[in-house]
């Protein structure tokens, strides 16, 4: 994505700027969906990022990616929404009993679903609570007067932030409790936009693979739409590759369906990891030879771009062959 | 830098094909070899789907400007196919880009490499020449001798030309 910033970005290549916060206030923001706001402990700016970044917390013993909901602009707090997953690893779980004056730390911001600087409309599409980053995005559209449009789908009752939104948006917002309806009004919008215009989806798998799928059809290139996706589980199984440690000379096939990660580690290759999937930077490991394909949170656009570091993860490889310096 | 870091376009050998899921197509020929192209890609547009089609002498001012209008009006879907010699070609693509079509949308059959266009950094005029790149032109504007450097501005469609023995200047 060539995004370029409204606002100092503090995501440099590599950086990770360790963060200590303390929540300010908890709301619940629609059920099972808390909204936390962030700050210095001591109170002052916290780093401006781009919109749609995303603050990695350390939460249960997990670390979990969390959408800035703010237009990106330095500020004294930071908010995030949070939908309590009851089967999910507990992080959520972790993150809704914090409570005001609880002390947390975090990674980050850091960017990887930036707005298009140079897109002379945007549409946005979030699905359940894929709306925070594109809240990012819309209020960031809004400060910077740029032209876009959100089509926002929830299950009924379960709309989170929907009195800021339309406050935000006006009639630029198009609010869909009725899945049905809200592909209707994707498919027609994707039919008849101005050329320059960029789609940015976050939600569901399958909601993203409708965008993804009526757009190609409708003759949107793929380098025009732009997907967050929520989790590693989100990710499709992808094609088998071989890891070729280039020190060791071991090779390791790695089977769709399978990380690189946990190849190297069932053939007794110990790899750092934490989060695995794709978001904390602990699994980052060295590239010599073959086209990584990149699927994390965590690497910045001119370290993916570079080729040369795989997060083993969630990533895999455009090649037959990856070489890693191990 | 070495040759691999040049932004001087390198084109594709083969001649760009209609794209299937193109919604309306814009085809732009210049010069006779271009408007060959043009009437070829005509001819494989799936029936129903509307085609914008112009050829002319060269990529001059009144030719950019019906294009200009053309993309201006496109929606998402679009597709612009560009035939003619490289100078020409460029100026086509660095209208239709600056409007926000993407390199995705735009495929191009170049005829000739021969001329080329000079952007002076010193007074800003443009000229075009027949020299190769690393030759020498005089700037019409400024008549500056200028160095034909190895960089091509998308922007601009146009080498980046700066003044010879710049460095050796008090
Ligand atoms: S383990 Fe966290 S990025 Fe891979």
């Amino acid at each position: 994505m060539t995004a370029v910033l409204p606002a100092p970005a503090a995501t440099g290549a590599g950086e990770q700027a360790r963060l200590v916060l303390e929540v300010s206030a908890v709301a619940d923001a629609a059920p099972g969906i808390r909204t936390l706001t962030l700050r210095r402990p001591g109170g002052g700016l916290l780093p401006g990022h781009p919109p749609g970044s995303h603050l990695v917390l350390d939460c249960g013993g997990r670390r979990n990616a969390y959408s800035l909901t703010g237009d990106g602009m330095p500020a004294a707090e930071y908010r995030i929404s949070v939908l309590l997953c009851p089967d999910g690893a507990g992080g959520s779980a972790a993150v809704h009993r914090w409570r005001a004056g609880d002390r947390v730390t975090a990674t980050g911001p850091r960017s990887a679903f930036a707005p298009v600087s140079t897109a002379r409309h945007a549409v946005l599409v979030a699905g359940g609570i894929g709306i925070t980053p594109l809240l990012s995005h819309a209020r960031a559209a809004v400060r910077w007067g740029r032209s876009f449009e959100l089509l926002y789908g929830h299950r009924p009752g379960a709309g989170a932030h929907l009195a800021e939104l339309h406050a935000l948006c006006g009639d630029r917002l198009g609010v869909h409790e009725d899945t049905a309806e809200l592909l209707a009004r994707i498919g027609s919008v994707l039919a008849d936009r101005p050329l320059g215009t960029h789609v940015h989806v976050c939600g569901p798998a399958p909601l993203i693979a409708f965008v993804e799928d009526t757009a190609g059809a409708l003759g949107w290139p793929a380098d025009r739409v732009h997907a967050e996706r929520f989790s590693a589980a989100d990710l499709d199984p992808g094609e088998p590759f071989v890891a070729r440690l280039a020190r060791s000379g071991l090779r390791v096939p790695v089977p769709a369906g399978t990380s690189l990660l946990a190849a190297l580690e069932a053939a007794g290759v110990a790899v750092p990891s934490m989060c695995r999937q794709g978001v904390c930077g602990e699994c980052r490991l060295p590239v010599t030879a073959g086209r990584p394909l990149h699927r994390d949170l965590y690497l910045a656009e001119p370290e993916r771009a570079a080729g040369d570091a795989v997060m083993a993860c969630v990533s895999r490889c455009a090649d037959d062959e990856l070489e890693l310096d191990l | 830098m070495g040759a691999a870091h040049t932004s001087v376009p390198r084109w594709p050998a083969a001649v760009p094909a209609v794209d299937p899921v193109a919604r309306r197509l814009a085809l732009l020929g210049l010069g006779a070899r271009g408007a060959a192209h043009v009437q070829r890609w005509r001819a494989a547009v799936r029936p129903g789907v509307p085609v914008w089609a112009h050829t002319a002498a060269r990529a001059d001012d009144a030719t950019l400007q019906l294009l200009a209008a053309e993309v201006g009006g496109a929606r998402v879907g679009w597709r612009l196919l560009l035939a003619g010699p490289e100078v020409d070609v460029l100026a086509a693509r660095a209208v239709a880009t600056g409007l926000g079509a993407l390199d995705s949308e735009i495929g191009v059959a170049v005829t000739s490499t021969r001329r080329r266009r000079v952007w002076c950094a010193h007074c800003r005029d443009t000229t075009e020449t027949t020299q190769p790149v690393s030759g020498e032109v005089r700037c019409r504007g400024c008549g500056r001798r200028l160095h034909v450097y190895a960089h091509v501005s998308r922007r601009r469609g146009a080498h980046l030309g700066f003044q010879v023995d710049a460095e050796e200047l008090p």
